[in-house]
């Protein structure tokens, strides 16, 4: 080579080649993006169309809003979602906050099992509230006169059972911000003679802040859009999810069902983004160099705390287990008789013992298609080069589904799934639909727990590979999933038992060849079989915890085995 | 040191030809132009932000530059991707795969190429042997101190016999002592290997006792290549004078018969240095090392008095802050114990002091 045509070397810009690890992962976020656009985008689109269309199918502008907000009946519903979703935010936040700072802040015994016990509401039906409330403080209730005259069918019954819902939710992301307190700030406080007032309000408070705003906007959003315990106990109280499942099912009015629709996820679209935005503040708060803080004993407080975890705990363990043992009593409440008469699914309408089957089936594909699907995913737009519209695009769709209330996704793929014309039409009340809808419903919790878990890992890993010639799946395989492993199972574990207690996003789109667990239990409830519906609540909060405990075992066993690299 | 170059094939391996990488509308590298010979140890150094890794990730493929062109072996790769490039690479972070273990991280690009698993067994071997790790094959990077991890990482990135060795500040995340060792270890190594490496650092010790040659950078450019004598003697610009160890930068003025005029004091300078008065106003520039105190009388060439404001004491020597005339420029020097003691170094006192014609360097006052 010589050094004249080294200097012919034109000024052209320099245009990459690419490799063909660069090809394949491009193809990858291509198939991702096409999935997230025709299990998302798409059934959303069409679905806002409906909104501005006719029965026939004709653009008639905003004429189905101007009906919408005409009609007393349908619009109320929108003073009474947001007036129950202020309500339970407010009160589930104020006991989650208290219970997150005794569990972080004090040296009260049994903190863990306190804590265990407050995150048992995730592994029930959001329905499984309203049935036992209507046997503590229903008609023929335990409690009754605890309320006195009101009813429990109504506010009253819907706002308990969001709180007891929503609890564990608000829970851990406060905990998680009690958790990062600097210990030095503190010591500073002390040093500086402050009292525990003081520093309460010019430390504890401004560090948990952003946690804090960040725990109300789930919770909002979790209650507004939440369509179990309204269903149950709401009574002739219309909030705008039940007015979905109203309009789209007892008068197959499908036009209004997607104004209501829309309606609906403005709030829940405004709650997330500011989220969002609160929770990008949030991580620059710990620096590396933050010392973790100690906390120390307090006896007098000490005593009002655990006072305090043990009235919740109550509550809590209470609600679940009065479903329970109303699942057991053989008729409410003339013969208290223990029996199993309620678990004979079979001699009962909604599905019967096979509709748990279903939902087992489909909580596994969920889990183990979601968590492949969403994980490779996560990896390809982390780690891919170039590429960067299609790749920020994608990260923009996997947000969208946090924002999207189950029942507007539902009948969004309604719309879609069943149009005519849609070749993939065939889906439509089979397995795999109530599979997609899932995952989509699903899928932004497990994207951003992929993508914590793959922040953590080198990024040089891929670019070691590349000079040493090996092709990127490899090491893929080899080592971004086996490192990244608690984290999966952690996905298919939080893909499972939400699959297994869903009922909003999946109530519109079973046939009777796949009833599932959850909506036999909403369907007996509403037949007026509650005693099965709590037996059917109780045996999902059953498969839901024993998975957990298994996971909790494989995890340990799987970390012992494979991640022994860990211990020094 | 100069006898190594003996040994270079003298023939260019890599070349970089008027390489320009932009990020946006920031020009991190600009018309970069370089030739690294056969078997030869290059260092990029300068400070952070100087471009020195932005270089290094072109010749890589890693971020592939915005204009120009690179050749490897004869070969133009300007614009090929990591994979079809011919080169082992070591990071600052050494990214060993954390779940596998020392013998799977330095067989891992073997197991593509090699059929028999004794093969990669033996070569695995003969590369941890290479690095002093023989006995360690079956531990997990955890277990390993840093400079362990390091020596792995490097075994990995030679296993494939690379024609290129890039180590990007390979040795920053190690303690002062193993770093000293080790980057006598690795120059070892690459001697013994003969591979042509580059390595970028910030850190100048490093750069000197390690480098063939050195290729210094600021803002994008390159300010000087030039051996570690060659740069630490001779530095092209006042950028390198001042990054490459300690230097006094004192304002003169242009006197008669091609002298300078420091203060009151007239200097002569070597040939050399005189070709580069251009300006009435230049920068005289001197190693506090070579200033002279011993065998100094008033008939030393360059030598006037000066007293001494403070002595700075750094374990083998001193550093003394001088002042001369009446101006209140300060002027540093390194006094070595044993001189502070026998002159009778004190602060307050004076001391007679010569810049030897041949330590002073002329920059143009701009």
């Amino acid at each position: 080579m010589t050094d004249q045509t080294m200097s012919s070397a034109s000024p052209a810009i320099v245009k990459p080649k690419l490799s063909r690890d660069d090809w394949v992962m491009r193809a990858f976020i291509l198939v991702i993006g096409l999935w997230l656009v025709v299990t998302l985008v798409m059934p959303l689109y069409v679905m806002l169309s409906k909104s501005v269309q006719n029965k026939d199918g004709f653009f008639i502008g905003l004429s189905n809003y101007i009906e919408y907000f005409s009609t007393p009946a349908l619009f109320y519903s929108i003073n009474n979602s947001f007036f129950i979703a202020f309500l339970s935010t407010a009160i589930s936040i104020s006991l989650a906050s208290v219970f997150a700072f005794i569990l972080s802040r004090s040296t009260i015994p049994g903190k863990s099992v306190f804590k265990n016990i407050a995150l048992l509401p995730l592994l029930a039906p959001s329905l499984l509230p309203g049935i036992s409330f209507v046997y503590l403080f229903g008609r023929q209730g335990v409690l009754k006169g605890l309320i006195g005259d009101y009813s429990i069918y109504g506010p009253i019954g819907i706002v308990m059972g969001e709180v007891f819902y929503t609890f564990p939710h608000a829970l851990m992301i406060l905990i998680a911000a009690f958790s990062i307190a600097d210990a030095r700030l503190y010591e500073a406080a002390s040093t500086l003679r402050t009292n525990r007032i003081r520093t309460f309000f010019t430390v504890t408070l401004p560090g948990i802040k952003y946690g804090l705003i960040s725990a109300i906007f789930v919770v909002f959003t979790l209650v507004i859009t939440d369509f179990g315990i309204p269903k149950v106990i709401g009574g002739q109280y219309n909030v705008l999810a039940t007015d979905i499942y109203k309009q789209v099912i007892g008068q197959q009015n499908f036009e209004m069902g997607a104004v209501v629709s829309v309606v609906l996820l403005i709030p829940a679209i405004l709650a997330f983004a500011v989220d969002r935005f609160v929770q990008r503040k949030q991580v620059a708060m710990l620096t590396a160099r933050a010392v973790p803080y100690e906390p120390k004993p307090h006896a007098i407080f000490n005593r009002f705390f655990f006072l305090y975890c043990c009235i919740i705990s109550v509550m809590i363990i209470g609600t679940i287990g009065m479903a329970g043992y109303a699942s057991f009593v053989t008729f409410w409440p003339y013969n208290l008789e223990l029996s199993l008469n309620n678990y004979d699914f079979d001699v009962m309408d909604g599905g019967g013992w096979g509709s748990f089957y279903n939902s087992l089936e489909m909580a596994a594909y969920t889990a183990v298609i979601g968590t492949s699907v969403i994980f490779t995913g996560a990896y390809m737009v982390e780690k891919a080069k170039g590429f960067g519209i299609v790749r920020g695009i994608i990260q923009f769709l996997c947000m969208i589904p946090m924002a999207v209330p189950g029942m507007v996704l539902g009948l969004a793929y309604i719309f879609f799934f069943n149009h005519p014309d849609n070749p993939l039409g065939f889906i439509y009340g089979t397995m795999p639909i109530l599979v997609i809808v899932t995952i989509a419903h699903f899928y932004t919790v497990s994207h951003l727990t992929s993508m914590t878990a793959l922040k953590q890992m080198d990024p040089e890993f891929e670019t070691v590979s590349a000079s040493l010639k090996v092709p990127f799946f490899r090491t893929f395989l080899k080592v971004t999933v086996p490192v990244c492993l608690p984290a999966i199972l952690d996905i298919s574990i939080y893909l499972f038992v939400n699959a297994m207690t869903t009922v909003s996003a999946v109530i519109f789109l079973y046939s009777s060849d796949t009833a599932l667990a959850s909506i036999a239990a909403l369907n007996m409830d509403d037949a007026g079989d509650v005693a099965p519906a709590a037996a059917m609540c109780m045996v999902i909060v059953a498969t839901s915890a024993s998975v957990r405990v298994v996971h909790a075992l494989l995890s340990k066993g799987i970390s012992a085995k494979t991640q022994k690299w860990r211990t020094r | 040191m100069k006898n190594d170059t003996a040994d270079l094939k003298d023939e260019t391996y890599l070349q970089v030809r008027n390489v320009t990488k932009k990020f946006g509308t920031f020009t991190a590298l600009k018309d970069i132009s370089l030739d690294v010979i056969e078997g030869e140890f290059v260092c990029f150094l300068g400070p952070s932000g100087c471009g020195k890794t932005t270089l290094l990730r072109a010749i890589a493929g890693l971020d592939i530059q915005t204009l120009g062109s690179v050749y490897q072996g004869g070969k133009e790769i300007s614009n090929l991707p990591a994979s079809e490039r011919d080169f082992g690479i070591v990071f600052q972070s050494y990214a060993l795969f954390p779940n596998l273990s020392v013998n799977e991280n330095v067989g891992y690009g073997l197991v593509n190429i090699r059929t028999s698993k004794s093969d990669i067994k033996d070569r695995v071997t003969e590369l941890l042997s290479l690095v002093g790790l023989e006995d360690q094959g079956d531990k997990f990077p955890a277990q390993l101190s840093g400079g362990q991890q390091q020596r792995v990482a490097l075994a990995r990135a030679l296993a494939m016999s690379p024609g290129l060795l890039l180590l990007d500040e390979p040795l920053s995340a190690l303690d002062a002592k193993v770093r000293v060792h080790l980057r006598h270890e690795m120059k070892e190594l690459q001697r013994r290997l003969g591979v042509t490496t580059i390595m970028v650092t910030h850190d100048q010790e490093e750069a000197l006792t390690m480098a063939d040659r050195i290729v210094v950078m600021n803002d994008g450019v390159i300010e000087q290549v030039g051996t570690p004598e060659e740069i630490y003697g001779h530095p092209a610009s006042p950028f390198v004078a001042e990054f490459v160890g300690t230097m006094n930068f004192l304002k003169a003025t242009k006197g008669d018969n091609e002298n300078i005029n420091l203060g009151a004091h007239t200097l002569s300078l070597d040939d050399e240095e005189k070709a580069k008065l251009n300006g009435a106003d230049v920068l005289a520039c001197v190693r506090p090392e070579d200033i002279v105190v011993r065998g100094v009388d008033a008939n030393t060439e360059n030598s006037f008095d000066a007293t001494v404001l403070d002595l700075e004491f750094l374990g083998s020597f001193c550093r003394a802050t001088l002042t001369y005339g009446d101006g209140d420029v300060n002027l540093n020097a390194d006094f070595s114990i044993n001189l502070v003691r026998d002159k009778g170094i004190e602060v307050g006192g004076t001391v007679r002091i010569a810049l030897p014609a041949n330590s002073i360097h002329i920059f143009s006052a701009g």
